[in-house]
């Protein structure tokens, strides 16, 4: 019938006479699309991927003072290989990532657990007074933290309830790593919690109800479905975890300003980045730094995900 | 009636997208000659040049003293109208956004407050700084010369500082009286010790702080006898005999001689530390003379107190005081040349005349470094905050055994080096002075 042939005509997008009807340019699909990823593209071009790629070409240069350059091939990669200060700043961020990743999984995913429970009422009430610390002003946090740490502060007096001496948190060397992690736990528990009740929300309650069933309780419930049925969502918060850690740049500034806390306890590799940027306007050996900063962060995270069995899916 | 057929409408529409981006591109374009030194109003019937000159610095005090200067100008200048648009940044915040408009060829500001720590920073490559040699010239022979050398490269001035930053030793009277110590008897540093032992036997106090995540402590004994970061020849010297014995002396006093003590805190401009030196925890601290403002502003129990002397001399024809921190004012090149002559008419005027020098302290409580406002009545009363003494005179007395201070081109990083690592490794963990000094230099020459 005529009208269905118009109708199937319409569908497959040619005109009753065999030809395509022509839409107006700005309607084409693809270029609707172009337009709205335009200044997505445009930003990410210009801030990502020029920033990006000039950084490597600034990492083969010496830079030392306004306007002079000069290349100097590998001379700074090399320099990397003996910067003492820059080992010290790496090993104290691995310390950092490897406490915060000891710290900030296990914990916000047994609360999140806790929370799911059916023991705990007001969740949502819970879940918001956690994701406060993420929402508060990192001035206000260095402050409030630079008087909870110090040696008459709120963590003293604390511990002191439990027979631990007062312990200069902010002055030596060796606590500085510990005071940056206890702050980062008050400040990033809240938002793991919420990743991770995200992820155990996707879990059927079904499978619990079987499991209960079977006579397995909670913490069996917990270690045999919430755990491995968990793995993704634990994967991609280590991995955020791995990022941040190796990002440390907020927590020593607010802490100590630009110096690198207690006998460059508290330098971090990022903090090592900064400085050598901006306080030695040394921009080439910076990039250089910049670059196995972000090759390190690269392989860290191909280990993770390959523990995890991330790519296995592909085979 | 008016139609508009596919065609036209088509056409319509690509005229209206061609005409938003023409609109678009001409807002983003900025006007070119807008920022021209004239500014619009003034010069033209014969009255002053209206001049527009943006300054940044970090210190809000710093805008309120350079909007004052401003006005006091503009009422004796025939020549000039200085509209002075002042604003305040963080420390760090002002002076990186500073380096990245420098290198980066726009955005910087006319005139700019870098801190002495920084300064070096900006002496490296192509100065992108205005020298300032000719308007120092016509008040050096009124200037106190061993404070123009922090912002000097290859004899060429390019900052005018703030202060003088004489380096003194506050004693805390009161504990001293209850150790039985008259202040005066200290003439060296080994009175000093022998004062701090009385003071560490007979009171809870201890004698002294030191600072182990600042550089204070360290670098003022170190200036005092005759060391420092570099020499007048841009060479090296942290590992000199001279700071090595200066940082000896200080690690004696913590380990041997047990009289001082790491600062509350880790430095001298921290809250506890505020705290401790105001309920009277240490009997003295030695710091460059612009702490002062710190007793009035954050240690109210120390009203009074505090007597102000020189420091402890190494030897009786040695230096007795040196200078500490500093923020040298600079003019970038970025300004418009039409602009410079006037910006450093002002800058010479709120800098450098004997008004703008009693200003200093006047208005900022800083010791000014020109030698005649010294006698001037604004500097000569006493302040009753500290013994009731003529504080400013004393300060003057210091002034032929006062050791200078010069930044060398790894300025920043000697000093990140005294803060971060030599301080903290020697008052903490009792490392040898000398191979701390040792390791902090290699580290500096290293980088070069």
């Amino acid at each position: 019938m005529a009208t269905d042939t118009t109708h199937a005509d319409a569908r497959s997008g040619t005109s009753p006479r065999g030809r395509k009807p022509k839409r107006p340019f700005l309607h084409r699909p693809a270029v609707v699309a172009m337009v709205f990823l335009l200044p997505f593209l445009v930003l990410y071009v210009v801030f990502r991927v020029y920033a990006v790629g000039y950084a490597v070409v600034l990492s083969f240069q010496e830079i030392q003072g306004i306007g002079s350059s000069e290349w100097t091939g590998l001379d700074n990669y090399r320099r990397v290989l003996t910067d003492r200060t820059g080992f010290t700043a790496l090993r104290n961020t691995m310390l950092y990532t490897v406490g915060t990743l000891l710290v900030l999984i296990p914990v916000p995913f047994v609360l999140a657990a806790i929370l799911r429970s059916r023991w705990v009422a007001r969740q949502s009430m819970f879940r918001s007074i956690l994701f406060l610390p993420v929402l508060t002003s990192l001035v206000v946090v260095g402050v409030v933290f630079s008087l909870l740490l110090s040696t008459n502060g709120l963590l003293n007096g604390f511990l002191g309830l439990f027979g631990v001496p007062a312990q200069a948190w902010l002055e030596t060397r060796h606590l500085a790593i510990p005071a940056m992690i206890i702050m980062a736990t008050w400040r990033w528990t809240g938002i793991n919690i919420i990743y991770f009740t995200t992820g155990l929300s996707n879990i059927p309650d079904e499978l619990y109800e079987s499991a209960a069933v079977d006579g397995a309780g909670p913490i069996r419930q917990f270690w045999h479905l919430s755990v491995p049925l968990s793995k993704p969502i634990i994967l991609f918060v280590t991995v955020l975890t791995i990022f941040g850690g190796f990002q440390l740049f907020v927590e020593p500034l607010v802490l100590w300003g630009s110096g690198g806390g207690p006998g460059q306890g508290g330098l971090s590799a990022v903090v090592h980045l900064y400085r050598t940027a901006f306080t030695s306007f040394d921009l080439g050996y910076a990039s250089a730094i910049g670059v196995v900063l972000a090759a390190i962060i690269m392989v860290f995270s191909l280990i993770v995900l390959k523990a995890f069995g991330f790519f296995a899916k592909d085979r | 009636m008016l139609a508009i057929t596919n065609p036209d409408r088509r056409r319509f529409r690509w005229g209206a997208v061609l005409i938003a981006g023409l609109l678009v591109a001409a807002g983003c374009g900025g006007s070119g000659d807008d920022d021209s030194a004239a500014d619009g109003g003034g010069g033209a019937d014969g009255g002053p040049q209206d001049v527009e000159l943006e300054f940044w610095t970090f210190v809000d005090a710093h805008t309120d003293f350079m909007q004052a200067r401003a006005d006091e100008f503009n009422e004796q200048s025939d020549e000039y109208n200085i509209i002075l648009n002042a604003s305040s940044a963080d420390f760090e915040d002002m002076h990186d956004r500073l380096l990245v408009a420098l290198q980066s060829g726009s955005g910087a500001p006319d005139i700019v407050d870098i801190e002495i720590q920084r300064f070096a920073t900006f002496l490296r490559g192509d100065v992108p700084l205005h020298p300032l040699t000719d308007i120092i010239d016509n008040h050096r022979s009124e200037l106190v010369e061993e404070r123009t050398a922090p912002y000097r490269a290859d004899g060429v001035e390019y900052g005018i500082d703030y202060h003088l930053g004489a380096w003194v030793m506050y004693y805390n009277s009161e504990i001293l009286d209850a150790a039985g110590v008259d202040v005066d008897s200290i003439v060296t540093w080994d009175d000093y010790i022998a004062a701090g032992q009385q003071v560490v036997e007979n009171t809870d106090a201890w004698m002294a702080s030191i600072e182990t995540t600042d550089r204070f402590s360290v670098l003022g004994p170190m200036l005092q006898n005759g060391g420092g970061t570099y020499d007048e020849n841009n060479e090296l010297i942290l590992d000199s005999a001279e700071n090595i014995e200066a940082l000896q002396l200080i690690s004696d006093m913590v380990h041997e001689h047990e009289i001082a003590t790491a600062s509350a805190g880790g430095q001298h401009h921290s809250e506890p530390y505020y705290q401790a030196l105001n309920e009277g925890q240490y009997a003295s601290v030695w710091m460059p003379l612009w702490y002062v403002t710190r007793f009035k502003d954050f240690m109210p129990e120390t009203e009074g107190k505090i007597l102000i002397r020189p420091m402890p001399e190494f030897s009786s024809d040695g230096f007795i005081s040196t200078m500490g921190g500093g923020t040298g004012t600079a003019i970038t090149t970025q300004i418009d040349e039409d602009k410079v002559d006037a910006a450093k008419a002002f800058l010479e005027f709120a800098k450098l005349t004997y008004d703008a020098q009693v200003a200093l302290y006047t208005d900022l409580g800083f010791d000014p470094f020109r030698n005649d406002v010294y006698d001037d009545e604004a500097l000569t009363a006493p302040d009753p905050w500290f013994g009731n003494e003529p504080v400013m005179t004393n300060v003057q007395a210091m002034f032929d055994r006062l050791a200078p201070e010069f930044t060398g081109p790894r300025y920043p990083e000697a000093v990140l080096q005294l803060r971060d690592v030599v301080a903290y490794q020697v008052v903490e963990e009792g490392a040898d002075p000398a191979e701390a000094l040792r390791r902090a230099a290699d580290e500096i020459r290293s980088l070069d």
